[in-house]
């Protein structure tokens, strides 16, 4: 069975290589394209995808086989986010701000970093962006508080134009809701403001 | 040399079975070397709804037997178990699905949402395992063999939590869950499997309870998913019930009573709303009467309704433009140009709805395919993985299954003439799924450092390396969240992992390599190791909503 000792033989490769650049891990030159490192992981995939070689392996190695592929997806994720950070313009003017490391990705740091809240301690829900006034929100029937809920997420995410579509979707729940329509406006005058 | 008529599966060969385990319907369906088998119910039916009774008689029914008690006792028939599964009962949307159900839903233990009918206590996972269940025996009867393994399919935007619960559920069904995978993605195996082609396609699931768009590139037998995008609190429940509120509301005006505080009313009223909303599907316009509204003071029993599918499209007209949205969405992800899309699959019996039809054909300015039976397609493509699965799969499984999948059997789908031998081993499928949100794990300050972006490929393992930030730290808290927020706050934490007895040195000094590996069926597995000392911390993560650790297997 020369395909499970192919297949062995790449998984020892690729676990060997810790800490390896993406591209290595994808058997491709270090300027390769999108395009490029598609073709390399679909022909891994072709060749060493964990679910061909269920029948095949023992347990142990169809597990080593499965990490490899999972650290070559991995890479491939990688490149692809490393590529299109050079060409994916930014959505929003005022760019998130970078991380302030406390558990930090392993650069030195100077800044001092507060003690972590103890893990239970997150509250149970911040408030939204514009914020609610409980009974304004729990006088709301079903349909527009459904809505009015995904507005807020898409707040949370800095999604303006989502909110603005999950708001548009509340008031044609709620037609009559004057809270609605003041918060669609808040968020549009925040879309207007971003543009 | 096979021998003719003895029987019509080598039992050498394990079957397994594939199943869609839907919100209001389930199917399930097996490989065979020349097709897709439909698994029946007692009379005969291909679409098994989800229901579960516990009627006063006594007993569990499952399936349309147990649908039919929805009207004598709204109170012990349970359905929709599919919106709690795995879910935190405290989440907005899922106190919100807890209006729409006449069956009294609880907070367990862990958060998790528990169904009480008399005086049993059951959890999300028990009510759905009935269903599974349901369907095994009767796969065994019908196959004449004992059924272990199965392929199970999920909503493309299921959870970590809701996933393991899904499995969960499998389990105790006495089944062996080989792999969940995505309906959506299902729905293109289903399609592509066989057609060695390549093309972009977009899989437009609209169901009973939860709303998926995927783009999908197919290469041979690649099935890559560039991006997937969904709503899991949108389906043809949601149309239901808009229709079954206008409903109510006439009910009040021509028999002057509310019915709205009665269970079994509404329930009569949202099935009148569901026949209604089928109706419309076919024909311009609905009219007739529901009948056997017996309230206390009612002027009459029956209620008129004359409604045409233009104002039932107006009702309805801000979801199907929500799913519209998403569908755009989700062609920008995948940097993908409406006008390549081959192909439009459309799954879910709320595609039916002809207003969704015309809508996604303007979104892609092509119509979308309506040869493949929206209510079969995922069970196929997930029998067709259980196959492929269980090395159980020829070529003649393709041939046959896009013969099922189409309606007519020798359709453009069919590609005519080609004589395949039926027992040649066919290229398996190699599915190439995404995780559907960022995982992401909290630094200090508050904010979030990602580890794995949603849509990335799986299974997919990826490590990063993080330090301590005080001196003398022994001691390392790593919470993982869902969710794009910077804020680890404004995301859903998902569970904490702790490394303890670390050694102390100067912040920044420790290398604690932290990795996600998101495995083929989606579900979360992190690891935290100290790189100088060797301290390991391996997770399961424990998700609020789910089952509790000492029910989990392993």
């Amino acid at each position: 069975m020369s395909q499970r000792t192919d297949v062995l033989l790449w998984a020892q490769r690729v676990l060997a290589l810790t800490n390896a650049p993406a591209h290595q891990l994808l058997e491709l030159k270090i300027d390769a394209t999108i395009e490029q490192a598609q073709d390399a992981f679909h022909k891994i995939a072709r060749t060493s995808h964990p679910d061909i070689h269920r029948s095949g392996l023992t347990p142990e190695e169809l597990e080593s086989v499965t990490l490899a592929y999972s650290r070559v997806a991995g890479a491939y994720q990688d490149f692809r986010s490393q590529r299109m950070q050079t060409s994916r313009m930014r959505p929003f003017k005022d760019a998130p701000p970078t991380p302030i490391p406390g558990l930090t990705p392993a650069r030195p740091t100077t800044a001092p970093a507060p003690a972590k809240p103890a893990s239970g301690a997150t509250p149970a829900a911040s408030t939204p962006a514009p914020a609610a006034p409980g009974s304004a929100a729990g006088s709301m029937n079903s349909k527009a508080l459904i809505y009015y809920r995904k507005a807020e997420l898409a707040l949370r995410r800095g999604d303006l134009k989502g909110a603005m579509l999950q708001m548009k979707m509340a008031i044609a729940g709620d037609p009559q809701s004057t809270f609605l329509r003041s918060a669609l406006v808040e968020i549009e005058a925040e879309l207007a403001k971003s543009k | 040399m096979q021998i003719l008529g003895a029987c019509r599966y080598n039992f050498q060969m394990s079957v397994a079975l594939g199943i869609d385990l839907g919100t209001t319907n389930s199917v399930a369906a097996i490989a065979t070397p020349t097709g897709v088998e439909f698994i029946l119910g007692p009379r005969g039916e291909r679409v098994h709804p989800s229901v579960v009774a516990f009627p006063s008689s006594g007993g569990v029914v499952v399936g349309a037997d147990a649908k039919r008690y929805r009207l004598t006792e709204p109170h012990h028939v349970i359905h929709s178990a599919k919106r709690f599964i795995g879910q935190n009962i405290r989440a907005p949307l899922v106190q919100l699905a807890m209006t729409g159900v006449r069956y009294r839903v609880e907070e367990g233990p862990n958060q998790q949402p528990i169904v009480v009918v008399r005086d049993r206590r059951m959890t999300m996972p028990e009510i759905s395992s009935n269903v599974l269940l349901h369907l095994k025996r009767c796969a065994e009867r019908q196959l004449g063999t004992p059924i272990k393994d199965a392929v199970v399919t999920v909503p493309a935007n299921f959870t970590d939590g809701q996933r393991q619960a899904t499995k969960e559920a499998g389990r105790l069904a006495g089944l062996d869950v080989m792999r969940l995978i995505n309906e959506p993605t299902a729905a293109a195996l289903a399609y592509g499997f066989g057609r060695d082609r390549q093309q972009v396609i977009c899989v437009f699931d609209f169901g009973g309870g939860t709303f998926d768009v995927s783009i999908l590139r197919l290469n041979g037998e690649v099935f890559e998913v560039l991006a997937s995008e969904g709503d899991f609190f949108l389906g043809g429940d949601d149309l239901d019930r808009a229709l079954g509120e206008v409903l109510a509301a006439e009910c009040n005006r021509i028999l002057r009573v509310d019915p709205r505080p009665h269970a079994a009313l509404m329930m009569k009223l949202m099935m009148g709303a569901e026949a209604i909303k089928m109706h419309l599907s076919e024909n311009d316009a609905a009219e007739g009467e529901i009948d056997g509204l017996d309230m206390p003071g009612a002027q009459g029993s029956r209620l008129p309704f004359q409604i045409t599918r233009k104002q039932f499209e107006d009702l309805i007209a801000g979801y199907v433009n929500r799913t519209c949205e998403v569908t755009k969405q989700v062609l920008l992800t995948a940097g993908i140009d409406a006008r390549s899309v081959s192909e439009i699959l459309c799954v879910g019996g709320s595609t039916r709805i002809p207003l969704v039809r015309q809508r996604l054909a303007e979104v892609f300015r092509k119509e979308p395919n309506t040869k493949i039976n929206p209510d079969e397609v995922v069970s196929q493509g997930a029998a067709i993985q259980a196959g492929s699965l269980v090395g159980n799969l020829s070529a003649g499984t393709g041939m046959g299954a896009r013969d099922a999948v189409a309606t007519t059997a020798h359709s453009m789908l069919g590609g005519g003439g080609n004589v395949v031998l039926p027992q040649q081993q066919a290229k398996r499928p190699i599915l190439m799924d995404v995780n559907p949100a960022t995982l992401a794990i909290q630094t200090a300050g508050g904010f979030t450092e990602r580890l794995l972006d949603k849509n990335s490929p799986i299974p997919i393992e990826r490590t990063r390396v993080f330090t301590t930030s005080r001196d003398n730290q022994t001691r390392v808290e790593i919470d993982c969240c869902r969710g794009e927020a910077r804020r680890y706050t404004e995301n859903e934490p998902l569970g904490t992992l702790v490394l303890d007895d670390l050694p102390p040195k100067p912040r920044g000094d420790l290398k604690i390599e932290v990795s996600f590996r998101v495995d083929a069926d989606g579900i979360l597995h992190v690891r935290a190791s100290d790189q100088t000392t060797g301290i390991r911390q391996e997770a399961h993560l424990q998700v609020l909503g789910a089952p509790s650790a000492e029910d989990m297997p392993g």
